[in-house]
């Protein structure tokens, strides 16, 4: 699904290079749950915006499903946002003029699906989800963990083929943190969704099948977890 | 997609509710002043446009024989009546020809005297020939435009007219007699029709068309010429150019006949080309924006659009600005939706559609606005706007939708364009404050703003200065206690009104507030020629303007020749012949009349201040006994006016039973002076006030965008130790600078254009000093003030708050 090949990002600074990836090498496969992880400044968030194409890479090969993403226009790449890619970030990011409901009808929108479908389709995801209730609620009237959960539904109900997800849990406590980390895995073992995600624990790692460690700028472990 | 962004939108609105209404009021006052004169102009441009069947009417215009100032081709409306009765000999085109009397400026009206009723003065009746209305197609309520004006002696009235002087509109055989000066013997007149008044405003305006006769002939001595001006319609699809080259050559014929048997030849007499004869149709439709002989009104009033659409620009700039600074807060949502998968497009339409909604409110105002303020707006200008009362309704619907999708457009482009270009990775990041990109611009245009509203203060104060010069300068003579009677002077009346009691001099001049005319004499003194201004008064008329003697003496009976050969002069006169004029000579008409020097009065004010006292040399009248001035002075010595007045007119009504008194008091002839001046002055405080709000609202946005910038360095100011007032001090600097800054621009523009209004007027102050010290102080205070209101709630704010979320 992705192949990285060499990639590279710096900065040149007074003709300086600072490098933030070097030599990133790697594929990821349809179905794996992939996570990322490494001390802080390593370039872990760097290199889940270049795979989410909200960052460019100064050098290296991207195919992203078999499309060369160099090459990609931007009418291409709001394509793929629209159809493939769910984002989840840490400060859950959701638009704090819309209620739960509306959050999530919003890339349905994009996506111009018919508004019956829309309505069944939010109803669906605010059921699985257990947020019903909340559903006229604006984003500051929800706990943090709840706001992630509307994040993560967000990001679900376009039915994207993978999710990236940066430290998805950095501003949970650690029983809603297991929560959204179990629904990852669920969405991967039941969907086959493919889940990216940049994390600093090591707890939220082993929820995925596959572990990308980066130190500045070059991946220096690629494990698999045993389950 | 469009339902949820309205949402958004309106949330937003009421979220943000002071910003909303800064925002859409800002818009609101802008649009309200660019409304009004855009109503003014519809109401200019729709002249004549009542009846499609005036297309085809054109007015006749000659070229103007005279001298003109400016050197250039001038042509007038008046005619020689000849030339109606020429062009419908000679030009098949022309279907019917009519003529009209002109209207003089300086009349009051004619007296209009209905059997045994006091007479009224109307203004605009005007004489015409029979086929007045088969030109200009008006719409007959009572009688029918074949037969109105069939025979002499009719008039045909006007619908309010009619109702103003019978009270009802079965009016027709009805006798009404028009007088058009005191001693005129006057015509009666039946009436036979009532026109209702048209929907959009006319330039052959009239309250009543008469047919006396005086129109129907011309004089049949070839010498004297009748003049009036002349209306022809011409028939359908004529093409105008071929038809203006015949009238032309029809009239240069005419006129070359007019030199038979003249010792100078037509060619002789028209050696100057720009003077030669020249005769064309204008079209009636055009004829309001192209006066003959005068400046159009869109030249007149050419300032004063610009200064609403500047006030508009001002306005949307702010909008502008506001939105920019505001936009901060979407950020987040801009970003979400771009990685939404929304396109660049949707989020700009999305904007837009904001700026739209905030307009549409904006919009809604200020049509509230117009419709309470246009009355005072009217009555003040003396115009007549209207706006849902309007001929043209439907154009004016249509500017405002394209008045809405401009500001829309300019107002929202930029902010829109500046939220959807937020780069995602760094907005999601947290450090979405790339504003700095634009503060040079905003700094700009708050600078820009500044230097409008100090230059508008300042000249509010030189103005407000030389108003209070003028209020109180010293006339030169007493203008309490005396009214001016619009009449000649008759001495058999004069005298009639002497012997009331309370009435101290009756007396007449030609220069006085209110109606002077200055005819220039030169004299001889002394063996030099010295231009002077020369009036004829009676004996009573300086007393009875309470002139002041500065040496010598006035006209006395007392002595004999007064009223031969005395003169008095002002002192700008006295001035210019020399020391000690008291008793000497000077010679008029080349040593015809020698006339001695009796006194010298101070200079006294008889036109406005715009004008300096001409150097004047009064003599006494040699026709005496009546005069035509068409001023009356009497001077009473009481205060008890009200019953003076009432016995001057009883003598009046006894004496000219058919013509009303008209009179003013000088000192409402001086009012009316000022007035032009004070209209002038309260425009300009109406448009300061606007633009120094707007500046305000500017200010207020750039501060608020500031001080939201700048959150994170106050919080860590402060947890270093920084007091809330060291942190204020902090964020006015920066705006001190900027209204310092355009303090020190606008003073030599306020200078400049200051100086040039004071040149208007011939007596002023010095340019003063003070508004400009004042101005600054006062625009550095309320700026003080404006940034500190958002200053101090970024100051005292919690800073805990600020550094929490990264």
């Amino acid at each position: 699904m992705i192949e990285l090949k060499n990639i590279e990002k710096y900065y040149a600074n007074k003709g300086v290079k600072s490098y933030i990836l070097r030599h990133v090498t790697t594929s990821i496969k349809q179905g794996e749950f992939v996570s990322i992880m490494g001390p802080s400044g390593a370039g872990k968030s760097t290199l889940l915006n270049i795979l989410g194409m909200l960052e460019e890479a100064t050098y290296g090969e991207y195919h992203f499903m078999g499309e060369d993403v160099t090459a990609m226009n931007e009418r291409k790449r709001i394509e793929l946002y629209r159809n493939h890619i769910g984002f989840v970030f840490q400060a859950y990011h959701l638009i704090d003029e819309m209620t739960v409901a509306e959050n999530i009808e919003a890339p349905l929108l994009y996506k111009k699906i018919p508004g019956a479908e829309r309505k069944s389709r939010i109803a669906d995801v605010l059921d699985r989800f257990n947020m019903v209730a909340k559903k006229d609620l604006f984003p500051n009237q929800l706990s943090g963990g709840q706001q992630q959960l509307v994040g993560i539904a967000r990001a679900l109900v376009a039915q994207p083929s993978i999710i990236l997800a940066d430290e998805p849990t950095g501003n949970l406590q650690s029983a809603q943190s297991e929560q959204i980390m179990d629904l990852f895995r669920k969405l991967n073992q039941e969907e086959n969704i493919t889940i990216l995600q940049v994390t600093h624990s090591e707890k939220n790692a082993q929820f995925g099948n596959r572990i990308l460690t980066i130190e500045d700028g070059v991946i220096k472990e690629d494990v698999s977890v045993s389950k | 997609m469009f339902k949820l962004n309205l949402k958004i939108a309106l949330r937003n609105l009421f979220r943000n509710k002071v910003y909303a209404a800064i925002n859409i009021g800002g818009l609101a006052l802008g649009l309200t002043a660019f409304l009004f004169i855009l109503l003014y102009i519809n109401h200019e441009e729709s002249y004549d446009k009542w009846s499609t069947d005036l297309k085809n009417v054109y007015q006749v215009r000659e070229r103007h024989s005279f001298s003109t100032p400016d050197n250039l081709e001038h042509w007038q409306e008046s005619n020689n009546s000849r030339v109606a009765n020429l062009l419908k000999e000679r030009i098949p085109q022309i279907e019917v020809i009519t003529k009209i009397d002109k209207v003089w400026s300086f009349s009051d009206g004619t007296a209009v005297k209905i059997e045994h009723a006091d007479p009224v003065m109307i203004r605009d009746i005007r004489d015409a020939d029979h086929h007045f209305f088969h030109v200009f197609p008006y719409k007959f309520l009572r009688g029918d435009e074949q037969t109105a004006l069939e025979k002499p002696n009719s008039i045909v009235l006007k619908e309010a007219i009619a109702l103003k002087l019978f009270g009802s509109l079965n009016v027709l055989g009805k006798q009404v007699k028009t007088l058009v000066w005191q001693g005129d013997e006057g015509n009666s007149l039946i009436v036979t029709g009532v026109v209702a008044a048209p929907s959009t405003p006319e330039t052959v305006a009239f309250n009543a068309i008469t047919r006396t006769g005086n129109k129907d002939n011309d004089p049949e001595n070839p010498g004297t010429t009748n003049y009036c001006q002349i209306y022809a319609k011409i028939t359908d699809n004529s093409d105008t150019t071929k038809l203006n080259k015949l009238v032309q050559n029809v009239y240069v014929a005419f006129k070359k006949k007019t030199f038979a048997g003249k010792d100078v030849g037509f060619e002789e007499y028209y050696k100057d080309k720009s003077k030669s004869p020249g005769l064309k149709l204008v079209s009636l439709q055009t004829v309001h924006g192209n006066p003959a002989l005068t400046v159009n009104w869109l030249e007149k009033v050419k300032p004063i659009i610009a200064i609403s659409i500047f006030l508009l620009l001002i306005s949307i700039i702010n909008f502008v600005n506001l939105a920019t600074a505001q936009s901060v807060k979407r950020a987040k949502e801009v970003g979400v939706k771009k990685v939404l998968g929304s396109y660049k497009k949707q989020l700009i339409i999305q904007f837009l559609l904001e700026s739209a909604l905030q307009s549409v409110v904006a919009l809604f105002f200020s049509v509230i606005l117009i419709e309470v303020l246009l009355p005072s707006f009217n009555s003040y200008f003396n115009v007549n706007l209207s706006f849902w009362h309007n001929a043209q309704l439907f154009v004016l619907i249509i500017q405002l939708i394209g008045l809405f999708l401009l500001v829309t457009l300019l107002a929202g482009f930029y902010p829109a364009w500046i939220l959807s270009n937020y780069n995602p990775v760094s907005v999601l990041k947290g450090n979405y404050e790339n504003g700095l990109k634009g503060i040079f611009l905003r700094n700009a245009l708050v600078i820009f703003q500044f230097v409008i509203s100090v230059t508008f203060m300042i000249s509010i104060g030189v103005m407000q200065l030389q108003t209070d010069y003028i209020n109180h300068k010293d006339l030169g003579f007493d203008k309490s206690k005396v009214i001016n009677i619009k009449s000649s002077y008759d001495e058999n009346f004069a005298s009639k009104i002497r012997r009331i009691a309370g009435v101290q001099y009756v007396g007449t001049t030609t220069q006085v507030l209110g109606n002077a005319f200055n005819f220039n004499a030169p004299i001889d003194y002394e063996g030099k020629k010295i231009d002077i201004n020369s009036v004829t008064v009676t004996m009573e008329a300086l007393p009875a303007l309470g002139v002041k003697v500065v040496k010598g003496r006035i006209f006395s009976p007392q002595y004999k020749a007064d009223t031969l050969t005395s003169a008095v002069l002002n002192e700008s006169a006295a001035q210019l012949l020399g020391k000690d004029v008291i008793g000497k000579h000077f010679s008029q008409n080349s040593g015809k009349a020698i006339l001695q020097i009796v006194g010298v009065i101070k200079d006294y004010h008889n036109e406005g201040f715009d004008k300096a006292v001409l150097p004047t040399m009064y003599k006494i009248t040699k026709l005496g006994s009546s005069s035509n001035t068409n001023n009356m002075l009497v001077r009473f010595s009481s205060e008890n006016s009200e019953q003076i007045l009432e016995k001057i007119a009883r003598e009046w009504r006894l004496a000219y039973p058919n013509y009303p008194m008209q009179y003013a008091a000088l000192n409402d002839s001086f009012e009316k002076i000022l007035e032009e001046n004070k209209r002038f002055i309260n425009m300009i405080v109406l448009f300061s006030v606007v633009s120094i709000a707007l500046s305000l609202l500017g200010l207020f946005a750039l501060s608020t965008f500031m001080a939201k910038r700048r959150t994170k360095e106050i919080a860590i100011r402060k947890i270093l130790g920084a007091s809330n007032l060291q942190l204020m001090n902090m964020l006015n600097r920066s705006f001190l600078l900027l209204v310092l800054m355009a303090n020190f621009i606008s003073w030599p523009i306020a200078f400049i254009l200051t100086r040039k209004w004071l040149a208007g007027f011939a007596y002023r102050i010095d340019m003063p000093i003070w508004p400009f010290l004042i101005a600054t102080v006062l625009s550095v205070a309320i700026a003080i003030f404006t940034v500190s209101l958002q200053a101090r709630k970024a100051a005292v704010s919690n800073s805990v708050n600020s550094l929490k979320y990264e």
